[in-house]
């Protein structure tokens, strides 16, 4: 146990340009906006009138309507961060096994008593649990931060900010779907982390091309032997990836509801198979899904190769 | 299991090409081994095989263990430095310190700041802000602060000035070495490490050419200088080896009558170097 803690503790030392740096420039980049937009309102009037008449609009609308609006926000505040932390992962696990053969310093790593199960293990854990945690607390610091300077803002041109919006949404509960939502994409994207690593374990050279030419390749020639033989474009390894990106748990867009408005939705509301609604009840819904089961079935295999070719890595 | 590496029928092969061919190796607790041999001669490959590295065809067991199913396990009493190991560059002194005192049970902090102080790494220094003798003093310095039984250096010493590898040498045979150690090395600067060998393996063309103690070089083998006017009577004791230097005809024999050579010219005990160039030019020694 403590031999995989220090080894998660390596991917974050090696990677913390990806899992801390990146999420804090994100959040640096909401705080400047924001500055931004009260600078330029300071800027225009200097007595913040249109400011002040903008927030005493947004007091007189119904209640409903603002809490419904707060609660969207609070969610779809997260997609940015959710986004950047799925390139940040998909590049980290492209790399995870592939720069320490480039560099060859996994001579020294094969040198102390760490099993490979256990380096291949501390590298998932950091793509599943490391950064989505690092990147939630930073997404939670900057909407909190965000949250008081639009309070003192909002104090300081006489308004209350209690019942303007903080008493209007519990943000521990957009808080909390958020990070369900990201353990579940973690489990959700199993199968694209085994892959990733298998190419990384694999590659000779530029993983990045190993990883989406084979899929690419075989999708086109699915398209192609569907057509010729249907004169359709039916399911492929496209529609099935098209699928999994839409019946993604991560919260990353909007939708319309037919009986209590709009709100923020999991995946893109294009798909039938899963509720797009944001609970953790649909979140769960994913995991335990036949879907999930092939797709845990396939990741196995991908990282029984990966085990595979780790163990031979410096074979030559 | 007395003997700390024990190999028979070792072979490795790359494609077509015989990496390792067929060597049995018995290697036992408390030796200091020189395995020398040319490029691409399979020492590194079958180095690899003894760490865990590779994969092999035979019976090979390191302390009692199967490199090959057991790497992670042997690791604890196993170290090593590959030829072309180098520490990862983004890393700090300190983190690489911590990681190994978390994952390596026998390594000491205190002994491994002990190396360090002599030389110009600093705990705050990135692996790549440091010259590649400097990433070589600290790999040294980690490795001889691990508490283990079997330790194998592949050309340790490489980009080190002359200065500090003797000093390293010194310390490996003073601090480090004991009776429960075993220490395998390889280089090409085979002067260096002459005389701190207890045991000489040569490899050739995959196989073993010689392996022998230093003792046994000392008894077995003669050198003979001899004016050019005996050269014929000497070439007639069939020696292993002849070369000319300065106009004088040297021969190298094994088991040779030594009074009788004495009669011919000066008699000398071979160098590491002279044997090895005999070896591998000559036939089989």
């Amino acid at each position: 146990m403590n031999r995989l803690l220090a080894l998660v503790k390596r991917e974050f030392w090696e990677n913390k340009g990806a899992f801390r740096t990146t999420p804090l420039v994100i959040g640096g980049i909401h705080l400047a906006a924001m500055l931004m937009f009260i600078i330029t309102f300071s800027h225009f009037d200097n007595e913040f009138q249109s400011l002040k008449e903008l927030i005493r609009f947004i007091a007189q609308q119904d209640t409903e309507l603002r809490s419904q609006i707060l609660y969207a926000a609070n969610l779809e505040s997260s997609v940015i961060f959710s986004m950047v932390l799925a390139f940040v992962v998909f590049f980290y696990l492209l790399g995870s096994l592939y720069d320490d053969r480039k560099d060859r310093s996994i001579l020294f790593w094969k040198s102390l008593p760490a099993s490979d199960t256990l380096t291949i293990t501390s590298k998932l854990f950091a793509a599943m649990v490391v950064a989505p945690l690092i990147f939630w607390i930073i997404y939670v610091i900057t909407h909190i931060v965000i949250m008081l300077l639009f309070s003192v803002v909002v104090l300081s041109l006489g308004e209350n900010p209690w019942t303007l919006f903080l008493s209007l949404g519990n943000p521990f509960e957009a808080w909390g779907l958020v990070l369900t939502s990201y353990f579940t994409q973690s489990i959700w994207a199993l199968p694209l982390y085994g892959w990733l690593m298998l190419v990384s374990a694999f590659a000779p050279r530029i993983p990045l091309l190993f990883a989406v030419l084979p899929p690419v390749i075989l999708g086109v020639l699915e398209l192609w032997i569907d057509f010729l033989k249907t004169f359709t474009l039916s399911d492929n390894l496209f529609g099935l990836f098209g699928r999994w990106f839409a019946n993604s748990p991560l919260i990353m867009s909007g939708d319309m509801h037919e009986n209590d408005g709009f709100g923020a939705a999991l995946g893109i509301p294009i798909t039938h198979e899963f509720d797009h609604h944001v609970t953790v009840a649909n979140m769960f819904d994913r995991l335990f899904s036949t879907d999930m089961l092939i797709s845990l079935a396939i990741t196995a295999v991908f990282l029984g190769a990966t085990l595979w070719l780790r163990r031979r890595a410096t074979e030559s | 299991m007395n003997n700390v590496i024990e190999a028979h029928g070792l072979s490795k092969r790359y494609g077509r090409t015989v990496a390792v061919d067929n060597i049995d190796l018995q290697i036992s607790a408390g030796k200091i081994v020189g395995l020398i041999g040319p490029n691409g001669a399979g020492k590194t490959t079958a180095l690899k095989a003894i760490l865990g590295l590779a994969t092999y065809d035979g019976d090979l067991s390191v302390l009692g263990k199967s490199p090959a199913r057991d790497r992670a396990t042997l690791m604890e009493d196993v170290c090593f430095i590959a030829d072309v190991a180098v520490l990862p560059r983004w890393i700090r002194v300190w983190q690489l310190l911590e990681l190994t005192e978390k994952i390596h049970p026998k390594f000491s902090r205190e002994k491994c700041l002990k190396y360090l102080s002599t030389t110009k790494v600093t705990l705050e220094h990135r692996v790549k802000q440091l010259s590649k003798g400097m990433v070589t003093q600290l790999h040294l310095a980690i490795v001889m602060a691990i508490d283990v039984k079997l330790l194998v250096l592949d050309e340790p010493t490489l980009g080190l000035d002359i200065l500090y590898r003797k000093q390293f040498y010194t310390n490996l045979l003073n601090d480090y070495f004991d009776e429960q150690r075993t220490i395998v090395i390889t280089t090409h600067q085979v002067e260096e490490v002459e005389h701190i060998l207890s045991d000489l393996i040569f490899i050739k063309e995959g196989r073993i050419a010689l392996d022998c103690t230093m003792d046994d070089v000392q008894e077995q083998y003669t050198e003979l200088m001899v004016a050019p006017d005996k050269a014929a009577t000497a070439r007639e004791l069939k020696p292993l080896y002849e070369r000319v230097l300065f106009g004088r005809h040297i021969f190298l024999f094994k088991n040779a009558n030594r009074e009788q050579l004495k009669e011919l010219g000066e008699l000398h005990t071979p160098s590491v170097a002279d044997l090895f160039v005999a070896t591998m030019n000559g036939g089989e020694s």
